[in-house]
């Protein structure tokens, strides 16, 4: 089922930008002391799980889309409504964002705890792929 | 299953918090601008929590604004007011539904003290915000059991990540006095001592949330509405009518919820029981099950909720249709067919004269005043909800 999900949203991008697919890379610091699987990136940036620092992108591009869409099965409207859920319940606020893939990776190479995800064309030595997404 | 717990909770133990930074604020809104019609019922009859719904296309009734400011004043310790205005009786009213301080004492625990919402339902925490749940109007059958929205105390929410979601509980303790309550389509007041509430959530990434919550309160109030006579000899004589009579008396309340939404299919559903230690009446309960998909931009959904109440009972169906406009706006649309049976009023409002009429009628086998009838209708809501 999921699976179906995923590819079916990988095919809608395609369509959608008309490139070559490409893959989404989740990175850590290579000093990470941990590697979490995919349900706690979820946690971590649904704000459930505190115990990493998460770091998001500002603006919702293909990768953010395909990100969220494989990793907690939610849409940009399904994501918004779900913080939106928690800032009025005074339970969490969104993640800290910045702008573009470079910002991710050079926030993610510069704390031992941050975990970001990016292109994987925009991977360098600086940060470790913890998994990539199809 | 604590074996596995244990290992999450220590590495729990480090430092990072989801807590506004220090110096650091954030000023957020919602709004829903909203308009409903009861049709298929007599000219007047209201309908509705607060009994916003009439015959008449109104734009207020369902509308409402709010504004939410949070700041750190250190890392850990914040504070957040957030502010509305909607109507209530036909008058907009400004309130102030949050005002409180909170510190993150760790990464798994906060706690708060000083204007908090009370946790009643499902979704009490964001009534006001409509972006939040699907629908324009939540079923009022569950959602006009209890109408304390808000109270002064403290709480204490925990949270701890799973492997496969997360599970949190909350506590919250205080008093709320000098509130509104609306009954027989007229405000008293009310005040509401020792309330205590508890609640947990267990989340799980695959197979949605469950929530079970519990609050009690001692409530206080008085509701006397002024009647004129139709039984000899006082026959068109005007006179106060005790409705209700409460002196402390022990309010409880139970909610069992449960949300489900893969990003397709969506459900949600909940059942409550209300009851009032001595109001001589048998404990209320509601329940509603909502099951819905989402199409690109809409969601369809549908939903059968059902009131029972000391032999009465309503039950309705509710048809919506949902439109993403924007990441943060949603256009909704909504029909929900209402009917009661065994003489009960359910949501529908009546008035003290009308439940005189109708007690009379009843004590005295049809003798002298109006039995009490079923009530049906046609409501029609369209709105706009957003957030930014």
């Amino acid at each position: 089922m999921n699976n179906v999900f995923r590819s079916a949203a990988a095919l809608s991008l395609l369509a959608f930008s008309g490139l070559v697919a490409a893959e989404v890379a989740v990175i850590v610091n290579p000093g990470a002391s941990k590697a979490p699987s995919q349900s706690q990136v979820a946690n971590i940036f649904l704000g459930k799980d505190k115990s990493m620092k998460g770091v998001d992108h500002k603006d919702w591009t293909p990768t953010k889309d395909k990100f969220y869409s494989a990793v907690t099965s939610k849409s940009e409207s399904q994501l918004k409504s779900y913080w939106s859920g928690l800032v009025f319940t005074g339970k969490g606020q969104p993640l800290p964002s910045v702008a573009g893939d470079a910002e991710v990776v050079a926030r993610v190479a510069a704390e031992a705890d941050a975990i970001g995800y990016v292109d994987s064309g925009a991977v360098n030595d600086s940060v470790k792929v913890l998994f990539t997404l199809p | 299953m604590l074996k596995r717990l244990l290992p999450l909770a220590i590495c729990l133990a480090s430092t990072t918090v989801y807590a506004l930074d220090q110096g650091e604020y954030r000023l957020n809104g919602f709004g829903t601008v909203g308009f409903t019609h009861l049709g298929g019922e007599d000219e007047g009859r209201s309908y509705g929590v607060s009994g916003q719904t009439t015959d008449a296309w109104r734009g207020d009734q369902l509308s409402k604004f709010g504004g939410q400011f949070s700041y750190g004043l250190t890392d850990t310790l914040g504070v957040t007011v957030q502010a509305t205005a909607k109507p209530l009786q036909d008058e907009w009213k400004a309130n102030i539904e949050w005002a409180y301080l909170s510190w993150q004492a760790t990464d798994a625990l906060m706690l708060r003290a000083g204007r908090l919402r009370t946790p009643v339902y499902m979704y009490s925490e964001s009534i006001d915000v409509g972006f939040s749940y699907p629908w324009l109007r939540l079923p009022d059958e569950v959602y006009s059991q209890v109408q304390l929205s808000n109270y002064e105390g403290v709480d204490a929410n925990y949270s701890l990540p799973l492997s496969f979601g997360s599970l949190s509980f909350q506590v919250a303790g205080g008093q709320a006095k000098n509130r509104d309550y609306f009954a027989y389509d007229e405000l008293y007041d009310i005040d509401y001592d020792k309330v205590f509430g508890a609640n947990v959530s267990l989340a799980s990434n695959d197979f949605g949330t469950l929530r079970v919550g519990y609050v009690e309160a001692d409530i206080t109030t008085d509701i006397n509405g002024s009647v004129v006579g139709v039984v000899p000899p006082g026959v068109g004589v005007s006179q106060q009518q005790s409705l209700l009579n409460l002196k402390k008396n022990k309010g409880k309340f139970t909610s069992i919820g449960y949300q489900y939404d893969d990003g397709s299919w969506l459900s949600a559903n909940e059942w409550t029981r209300r009851s009032v230690e001595g109001d001589g009446m048998e404990s209320i309960d509601a329940f509603y099950l909502m099951g819905g998909r989402r199409f690109g931009e809409f969601l369809a959904h549908v939903t059968y909720a059902q009131l029972a109440d000391n032999g009465g009972r309503q039950t309705s169906w509710t048809y919506g249709l949902n439109y993403n406009i924007a990441p943060t706006v949603v256009l909704k649309g909504e029909y929900k067919r209402v009917d009661t049976s065994g003489g009960y009023d359910g949501v529908f409002v009546r008035g003290a004269q009308e439940l005189y009429q109708n007690t009379v009628s009843e004590r005295t086998n049809g003798a002298f005043g109006v039995p009490a009838r079923n009530y049906d209708g046609d409501i029609v809501s369209v709105g706009v909800d957003f957030v930014f």
